[in-house]
């Protein structure tokens, strides 16, 4: 018995610091969701000051697609993200928005690679915080469900809910809530 | 004798009868079927102007110039509003009223901009009209080309409604004054116009109307015949009598021949809009419209670009009889006998972009075929650069001239066969060919060598060995950039005898790391790479990239001895600059029939092919041939900013190459003969410095972008000698890329030993210590 104590206090105390750390882990989770929230999704306006000079006229382009995707004018707009496309080929949020284009559309399988390719830039850009986060893994879930893969595609959009309620809450990303 | 007067009358009035059918039958079948052959034409990509761009270096006057816009000459900030069309080039502005492009699906406003420039480059875009800066500005595409008939005739086509009443009043006071009211024969004109003749005693006048021109035109020869006289005559009634004035107004108006641009014959007056005053005919004026009328009786001895002032004198009598004939009145005779002669800068079709037409004509769906192009008058909106496409075509021309020069044996023996080269420039984001040269002179040679020859690929296939080598095999294991690779004598047994490879210099180099055999294009350690992963595997990797000419698996695939075309080896390559994504190559965006309708359209269409970390690896090992390898001419050249690339050399050097890329742009240049004959250059001294050429008129001297690593990238120091880790008291310490997790663990100076190619001790291997342990579980 004398030697069970220190065994048992060693491992409440362990047991303690567990608890606290989860206790501390869901504190800063608390705390990255209500700075989300107060953040709100992200939206490429937000970025459109940013960069060199082709960089900024890209991302323009992008919201003048973003813009006439609102109103209908879809082949518009895809030729506007094109056009960004040749005005930055290394701009992320042109191919965001060819795959969240393309999610919308007839194939919505098409937007996968855009989608890989804005994922990329993104993360070569040190640019993929959670709140960009949110639109690709709910892309890629939107995506994926549309190809029957019902358990991925549930994952990525709960974790796109998570991080943007606001915007995934219904499931997908329309134009106007990304401009 | 009455009988035989009513044979007579019944056999002429059969053969009248059969005559009149056969007419009218002529007739119909033209004016019901496809009244004209109209060759599709094809524009390059639109100029995207924005806040940034240098406004020299993409000649933005020229390029409005070639586009038909009418320079003014007046202070930028006065004078009014420009009309539609016009622009100001002021010292730090530019003033533009830019036309609308109308098209299905990227139609653009028509809007005035003002441009401010500060040293060239573009500052800010301002609306004129409602105020504040625009992101960007799209400049309509340019006409590049056409594929036109024998007959090499071009046309825009135009309904009446589309023709200012100016024009048709202009074109009838002078052609044929009382053509709404005759039946398609002018006997009153007739008459005249023989009286004339008698008193100058000899032809000075003509009769026929607009109906016996365009009968003329359509269907018969230019012969002055009595029965031809009298077949026109038949047909003009004919087609009055079954179509009306306005088809056949319309008709004419489409069909009259207006001058030549080039080779080629300008016909109608939609054409002819474009081509002297860099409009469409329903935006001419009266002086405009005048001068059109004039011109129609000689295009060519009036040419306004090269009689102006006979041009001038006959625009104004044109403008006089429409003031005779009350279709004007005074005030617009003043005014437009007035108007200076303004016209558009001759734009000819460009004979360097006639690769490129090619190279689209066969990428397009077989529907297209040559006939459906020469005659459907579809609009095809091209990837063609302009200003690159004509840098692409001085480059090469410039480049083969001065290896010439520079060495006469080069010149050839006279077999006919000169020296040739290629070059093509793609973007490898989109897999857009920006700019084609196939050869030196497509009048002399249509063969394209960029898409359509296979050769010999040399050392620019090497990277695809060194790719295979750092993707991880069946087992698990792949080289690293520091991995060390025998570079020692080297004989392979093959079914066709042994295979023993040798380096340029003819010297081995016993052990040397991976970036170093690729620098210096070693061919024995690449050989002995590619035997220890698999030729297999090195095909696949080719394939995978985008060359899809057939590999044979033999051990000197992996030195290039495969034939393969430019274009496949530049795809392979962009895929390589776009991250391991492979670009579908595209030449057009859409075709556009003449209704608007949208027919065919090219998107963007890509697949990832190679693991990003894998790219940037052998983007960091092609960037090095161009810092320290056999591409560092590139440097010593003036070329700044993120460049990589690789030359190649086949076997006794009959195909010379270099392929380089920055992170937009991919170009590849081929130099060799024909015929298989030996060049004597590696592709250092014969293709690269045509490629460097032409990157730095391109880019400016520096390209725009970076090569980003992706996240699982990482940097350390290494010691070179042994491929250790060197740590701050390394004596020799140099920074070398990983994919994270397969960097050397071993510290330089604890016994590391230099260590063998694949499988060695610096293959992928665990990060040891908490450390490690730490960064795994965090990342």
């Amino acid at each position: 018995m004398a030697e069970g104590r220190p065994g048992v206090s060693v491992r409440r105390g362990l047991h303690c610091l567990v608890a606290l750390a989860l206790l501390a882990l869901a504190g800063l989770s608390c705390a990255r969701r209500a700075d989300l929230d107060e953040l709100g999704s992200f939206r490429l306006s937000e970025v459109a000051e940013q960069g060199d000079p082709a960089r900024r006229a890209s991302v323009r382009l992008v919201l003048e697609g973003l813009s006439v995707d609102t109103t209908g004018g879809s082949t518009l707009a895809l030729t506007r993200y094109e056009r960004a496309i040749q005005v930055d080929p290394g701009n992320p949020y042109a191919y965001l928005a060819l795959a969240r284009y393309h999610a919308d559309g007839v194939d919505p399988g098409r937007g996968m690679p855009f989608l890989d390719k804005a994922e990329a830039l993104l993360r070569a850009e040190r640019k993929l915080e959670p709140r960009v986060q949110a639109h690709v893994q709910g892309l890629r879930g939107s995506i994926l469900s549309s190809q029957g893969r019902t358990d991925e595609a549930e994952e990525l959009l709960a974790r796109a809910r998570d991080l943007a309620p606001t915007t995934w809450g219904d499931g997908r990303l329309d134009p106007d809530e990304l401009l | 004798m009455r009988l035989a007067l009513g044979l007579i009358a019944f056999v002429a009035g059969f053969a009248t009868a059969v005559l009149v059918v056969r007419l009218d039958r002529t007739v119909t079948q033209r004016f019901e079927g496809r009244l004209f052959r109209v060759p599709s034409r094809v524009f390059s990509a639109p100029t995207v102007l924005y806040p940034g761009i240098d406004a020299w270096r993409i000649d933005l006057r020229g390029t409005l110039q070639r586009l038909g816009y009418r320079e003014e000459i007046r202070h930028a900030s006065g004078g009014g509003p420009l009309e539609r069309g016009r622009f100001v080039w002021g010292g730090s502005q530019v003033m533009v009223n830019l036309r609308p492009f109308e098209h299905p699906t990227r139609s653009e406003p028509g809007r005035e901009v003002v441009i401010q420039l500060a040293d060239g480059v573009i500052q800010d875009i301002v609306d004129a009209r409602v105020g504040g800066s625009v992101a960007a500005v799209l400049l309509e595409p340019e006409r590049v080309g056409a594929y036109y008939g024998p007959d090499r005739e071009q046309r825009e086509l135009v309904r009446l409604d589309e023709v200012p009443r100016h024009l048709i009043d202009a074109v009838l006071a002078v052609e044929d004054q009382r053509f709404e009211q005759h039946p398609g024969i002018d006997f009153r004109r007739i008459g005249g116009a023989l009286l004339a003749n008698l008193r100058e005693g000899r032809v000075a006048q003509g009769g026929s109307t607009l109906t016996q021109q365009l009968v003329k035109n359509f269907f018969l020869s230019p012969e002055r015949t009595l029965r031809r006289k009298l077949r026109e005559a038949l047909m003009a009634l004919l087609i009055e009598f079954r179509y009306g004035k306005e088809a056949i107004l319309e008709s004419y108006l489409n069909e009259i021949y207006l001058g030549q641009r080039g080779s080629t014959a300008v016909h109608g007056v939609g054409e002819a809009s474009r081509f002297y005053f860099g409009k469409a005919a329903r935006d001419l004026s009266v002086a405009e419209s005048a001068l059109l009328a004039a011109i129609i009786q000689s295009p060519n001895a009036i040419s306004p670009f090269r009689e102006a002032d006979r041009a001038l004198r006959r625009r104004n009598l044109v403008l006089r009889l429409m003031h005779g004939q009350g279709r004007i009145d005074d005030a617009s005779l003043e005014t437009a006998s007035a108007e200076p002669l303004r016209l558009a800068s001759v734009t000819k079709d460009r004979s360097e972009v006639r690769y490129f037409l090619d190279a689209l004509r066969r990428q397009l769906p077989d529907v297209y075929d040559a006939d459906v192009l020469m005659t459907e008058g579809l609009d095809i909106y091209s990837t063609i650069d302009v200003r690159l496409q004509r840098l692409a075509a001085r480059a090469l021309r410039e480049g083969l001239d001065d290896l010439e020069q520079r060495d006469p044996r080069l010149r050839g023996d006279g077999s006919g066969h000169p020296l040739q080269g290629c070059l093509i420039a793609l973007r490898p984001q989109t897999g857009e060919v920006l700019a084609l040269v196939g050869g030196r002179d497509y009048g002399a040679s249509q063969f394209d060598r960029c898409t359509q020859a296979r050769r010999p690929a040399g050392s620019v296939f090497k990277p695809f060995v060194f790719i295979a080598g750092l993707e991880p095999g069946p087992d698990g294991s792949a080289i690293t950039l520091a991995s060390r690779l025998d570079d020692g004598p080297l004989r392979v047994v093959t079914p066709l005898g042994p295979w023993e490879p040798e380096n340029y210099d003819r010297q081995y180099h016993d052990l040397v790391t991976v970036r170093e055999a690729l620098e210096r294009s070693l061919n024995v350690a690449t050989a002995r790479l590619a035997l220890e992963v698999g030729v297999d595997r090195v095909a696949d990797v080719a394939r995978r990239l985008g060359v899809e000419s057939h590999l044979p698996r033999v051990p000197s695939l992996a030195l290039g001895s495969a034939d393969v075309s430019p274009l496949e080896i530049g795809r392979a390559y962009a895929t390589i600059a776009n991250g391991g994504i492979r670009p579908e190559i595209r030449t057009f965006e859409d075709v556009v029939e003449r209704s608007g309708e949208t027919l065919a359209r090219h998107e963007i269409r890509f697949e990832r092919v190679l693991d990003a970390g894998t790219a940037y690896l052998s983007i960091s090992l092609l960037e090095g041939v161009v810092e320290r390898g056999t591409a560092r001419g590139v440097r010593a050249a003036g070329l700044h900013g993120p460049l990589a690339g690789k030359t190649g050399t086949s076997d006794r050097e009959r195909d010379a190459w270099f392929v380089g890329f920055a992170p937009e742009l991919v170009v590849v240049v081929w130099v060799g003969y024909d015929d298989p004959r030996s060049i004597g250059l590696p592709g250092s001294r014969a293709a690269l410095p045509i490629w460097t050429r032409f990157v730095l008129d391109a880019t400016g001297g520096t390209p725009r972008g970076a090569f980003l690593p992706p996240p699982e990238i990482v940097e350390v120091g290494i010691e070179p000698s042994t491929g250790a880790l060197a740590l701050s008291g390394c004596p020799d310490r140099q920074p070398e890329v990983f994919l994270s997790g397969t960097e050397p663990t071993e510290v330089c100076g604890e016994g590391a030993v230099a260590q063998r190619g694949p499988g060695s001790g610096s293959d992928r291997a665990p990060r040891g210590g908490w450390l490690g342990w730490l960064r795994d579980v965090l990342e």
